[in-house]
């Protein structure tokens, strides 16, 4: 099994405080509201603690049948300043990476710029680990990232 | 540790962000065609196509050759790295989020009380 390290970055300017992004993340009810896959899936389990040593869980079954489970565990926490966090994601319960992500919430005026800084663990286990999200012949970005992956090849080679 | 570098993939999303350069190449990805078999059930004109296409090919996505006086298209994102695509996913996956972060928090502004 191989692992690639790789780190990226993500930022964005956002129309709130940073106490009021920082609360969106704070409260299972908050963060469901958001945090959240945009089609109809069926929930599994659902859990956030979120203190320095608690743990978030996101466990869900896709309409195409993947199932996918994001495991976190808050490391550091500074309320409206920052939110370290270790996630695992697993698809059809094989782990497919391990990332610290760092969230950092400055404030811009009445603005808040998020900067997500993500370092990953990232394993590839082959095909079987996601061979769950090889469903149905539409084209969406979903089918572009599995074609990028090499799996969808022998389609058009 | 290997510093990805995201900007090729930054290329290939803003091309992807294209209603009618993703159907070109979902078009693509069942095989080789060339720019009139490209352009034939898409609603613009033959024009517009090519300029597509060049952005498609500026990305990295998709190649073209010439023969006689027909152009064939094919689609090159094969050639993209799986670290690459690892990343583009993760990638495509938080911005989806924070873009639903976005919508909550205009959604929540008038219940803001401090």
């Amino acid at each position: 099994m191989a692992v690639t390290n790789a780190m990226f970055t993500i930022e964005r300017v956002l129309r709130a405080s940073p106490a009021r992004v920082f609360a969106a993340y704070a409260t299972l009810e908050a963060k469901s509201a958001w945090f959240k896959a945009p089609s109809d899936i069926e929930t599994l389990n659902r859990d956030l603690d979120f203190r320095v040593g608690g743990k978030e869980r996101f466990h869900a079954r896709w309409p195409g049948g993947l199932v996918t489970d994001f495991q976190a565990t808050y490391h550091d926490i500074v309320e409206n300043e920052r939110i370290i966090l270790v996630y695992d994601l697993f698809h059809n319960g094989d782990k497919l990476s391990v990332s610290l992500l760092t969230l950092e919430l400055r404030a811009e005026g009445d603005k808040t710029r998020l900067i997500h800084t993500e370092q990953g663990s990232y394993l590839s286990g082959g095909d079987e680990a996601v061979k769950g999200r090889e469903h149905g012949t539409t084209w969406h970005i979903d089918n572009l990232v599995a074609l990028i992956e090499g799996r969808e090849l022998k389609a058009f080679v | 540790m290997l510093q990805y570098q995201a900007q090729p993939l930054d290329l290939a999303f803003q091309a992807l962000s294209d209603p009618g350069r993703r159907a070109m190449v979902e078009r693509l990805s069942r095989g080789p065609a060339s720019v009139s078999e490209l352009a034939e059930p898409l609603p613009m004109t033959l024009s517009a196509v090519v300029q597509h296409l060049k952005i498609l090919e500026e990305a990295g996505l998709v190649s073209s050759r010439k023969t006689g006086r027909v152009r064939t298209c094919t689609l090159e994102i094969a050639a993209m790295t799986k670290v690459e695509s690892w990343i583009a996913e993760r990638k495509r996956f938080w911005n989806q989020q924070y873009d639903q972060l976005e919508t909550y928090l205009s959604e929540n502004s008038q219940e803001e009380s401090h």
